[in-house]
């Protein structure tokens, strides 16, 4: 089997993962439960896919699916904060209502046919010095644009959550809101801007897959990664490195199963389908189970409570 | 004012919920219905067809195709059409049961998913005609139909090309889910391709679904990393993931990986560099014939195959500059064999 290609996979199946689970990680570090990232991702992909469509130009295509994804999330962002209205039932109808009205627009758009709408791809970019590493640079630093934002978003979001007093305010909303107000920190302001960070890094996470991956858009393209990326925070410990180790790992098992599929063509496929799933459930059971997450992670914040 | 907007939005919020799931609950107004009254004209009976679909109608590759033979079908004997898509499988029935109620005549069933359903609600109308496309053979009744393409065909008429076409002895084979019409054009694929060439071998995997186009563009890589040199899918959205891999693998060089595309022409829309063939289904010509019957009053209890002969199977138009008269000439000769049960043995 050719390492270097399955590497090459694992990277770029990781990535849009990757982004969407640094987005929950933000929503809930703010202590907001958001599991609509599927639909948020959804009509991220399609407002991406259209501008990129559009103008020519993917990069265009990421900020609209950024913008894209701001907007459904300030509907969720409205109701459980200003209302605080249920957090998982609000990321559900989220779930529901934007796929469908992506699909609505992408259909009124360009009609129903049998050929597909196709847009140019961003480019990759060589990262002079490090893409001459023997072996790894080729596959690790020859990417698109948006690898590399993924990947420095890891990093920048480490720094802030843990050495920045910022950062440090931010997670206290998530801990103790009540504790946090009586420091004379804004705790609305801060989950709505926590909702503008996930709602942008969905969209870009969904606008990544139609811009920088697949040249087209189609109902369903999303296949069920928001759920994954939702899993990847948990299973990372809510914090930026353990997110990131744990979507290679589900990027890698995915790349490895496809493949293994293609080698064993007598095997049941659905046996190779599995293992991404259970190398998630045997982690697990190895890391443990403790609860790490936010404490007040879920819990609608009213202001006037006693 | 705040308990009111939390009502008010929360309205807002169930009615869009429940628009939502109304993808199972049939839109109101068929479209074409104005053409179509004018076409039947007096006072003739207007019949009516509706699908349910369980992927979207635009999604490029099979609800569109689906979709659009309805509409052609309908276009020529003058029918109303109506349709519910992205149904999930527990609305299947629901949406069913809908339909019926609406007077409709028949109800068409773009899959074998739907066989189940149809069977449940089949039983409680019947004097509505269903017509399930791919069923089983086991599954018509008084009142219903299975209008089935050739898959075996199908996959003779794909492999023959690829055997003709591979230059590296290795074909690739992507499949969305493990169903039966999916396995029978693999096997097809395999042993056409094999009686051509007896050295190709055939490499198969599955994408565990018709969406994720990134799926079917990994798996093609991993394909062509193993030496694949034509394609055949059978995979809706996931074939235009491999064919975008299959596009990039060739880049701007000489085009030396193929795919060959279905159910469409997918030549003639110019679509993908690397497409070589097609082999076009008429699913609107097959679903013709189950509604001349329904005119007739002679539906049910009976299996409309679509083959070759009947022409609901046909070459689609070859890639020229790939594919070289020689080789047009003996895929000829082929499925000329074929459509006398002499190929592939």
């Amino acid at each position: 089997m050719d390492i270097g290609e399955l590497i090459l996979s694992t990277v770029r199946m990781a990535t849009p993962i990757l982004m969407v689970a640094l987005a929950e990680l933000y929503s809930e570090r703010a202590g907001l439960v958001n599991i609509g990232l599927d639909g948020i991702m959804a009509f991220g992909a399609l407002t991406g896919f259209m501008v990129s469509f559009l103008s020519g130009s993917p990069f265009l295509g990421i900020v609209a699916g950024a913008c894209g994804g701001v907007l459904i999330n300030m509907i969720y962002a409205y109701c459980t904060i200003s209302l605080c209205a249920p957090q998982i039932v609000y990321g559900m109808a989220i779930n529901i209502f934007a796929p469908a009205v992506a699909s609505f627009i992408y259909r009124v758009y360009f009609g129903v046919s049998s050929t597909l709408a196709q847009a140019t791809l961003m480019p990759t970019v060589a990262i002079p010095g490090l893409k001459d590493i023997p072996f790894l640079g080729k596959l690790l630093f020859d990417q698109t644009p948006m690898v590399y934002f993924a990947y420095l978003m890891v990093v920048f979001t480490a720094i802030f959550f843990n050495r920045t007093k910022a950062g440090l305010n931010y997670k206290s909303v998530g801990e103790y809101p009540k504790a946090a107000e009586t420091l004379g920190i804004n705790v609305i302001r801060q989950k709505y801007v926590a909702c503008i960070i996930c709602g942008a890094l969905a969209g870009i996470g969904g606008a990544y897959l139609t811009t920088c991956y697949v040249n087209t858009y189609s109902d369903g393209v999303v296949a069920g990664r928001g759920f994954i990326a939702l899993s990847a925070v948990i299973f990372g410990r809510w914090s930026a490195g353990g997110v990131l180790m744990a979507c290679l790992l589900f990027g890698f098992c995915d790349a490895l199963q496809l493949r293994l599929q293609i080698f064993n063509t007598s095997t049941p496929y659905q046996l190779f389908q599995m293992i991404p799933y259970l190398f998630t459930l045997a982690a697990l059971a190895v890391l443990g189970i403790k609860k790490s997450g936010p404490a007040s992670n879920g819990k609608p914040y009213m202001r006037e409570e006693r | 004012m705040k308990k009111f907007f939390a009502l008010a939005l929360a309205l807002a919020m169930t009615v869009s919920l429940a628009a939502c799931g109304g993808g199972s609950t049939p839109p109101a107004s068929g479209s074409g219905s104005a053409g179509s009254a004018a076409a039947s004209g007096g006072s003739d009976k207007v019949y009516k067809v509706a699908m349910i679909c369980d992927s979207s109608i635009s999604d490029g590759g099979w609800g569109a195709a689906c979709y659009n033979a309805m509409e052609a079908a309908a276009a020529d004997l003058g029918w109303e059409t109506n349709y519910a898509d992205s149904v999930a499988q527990s609305d299947y029935a629901n949406s069913m049961t809908g339909f019926c109620d609406m007077g409709y005549d028949m109800i068409f069933l773009p899959g074998n998913q739907y066989s189940d359903a149809t069977v449940q609600v089949a039983k409680d109308y019947p004097d509505i005609a269903f017509a399930v496309l791919n069923g089983a053979t086991t599954l018509p009744t008084e009142n219903i139909t299975s209008i089935l393409p050739d898959a075996n065909q199908i996959g003779y008429m794909a492999g023959a090309l690829a055997g003709l076409m591979s230059k590296t002895n290795v074909l690739g084979f992507i499949g969305g889910m493990e169903i039966d019409t999916t396995k029978a054009k693999l096997a097809g694929f395999e042993k056409a391709a094999k009686a051509i060439n007896p050295d190709i071998t055939v490499l198969s995997a599955y994408a565990g679904s018709f969406n994720d186009v990134a799926k079917g563009m990994e798996l093609a890589n991993g394909m062509i990393s193993q030496k694949a040199d034509v394609f055949f899918g059978d995979a809706s959205a996931v074939d235009s993931g491999a064919r975008q891999a299959i596009d990039a693998a060739n880049g701007s060089g000489e085009i030396a990986i193929f795919d060959i595309g279905q159910p469409a022409d997918l030549v003639a829309l110019g679509q993908n560099p690397c497409l070589i063939g097609s082999v076009v289904t008429d699913n609107a010509g097959m679903l013709k014939l189950a509604m001349q019957d329904v005119e007739a009053g002679t539906f049910g209890g009976k299996t409309i195959y679509g083959s070759f002969d009947n022409q609901c199977l046909t070459v689609g138009t070859f890639n020229d500059d790939l594919v070289s008269a020689d080789v047009q000439t003996s895929y000829m000769e082929y499925i000329n064999q074929m459509a006398a049960g002499t190929f592939p043995g």
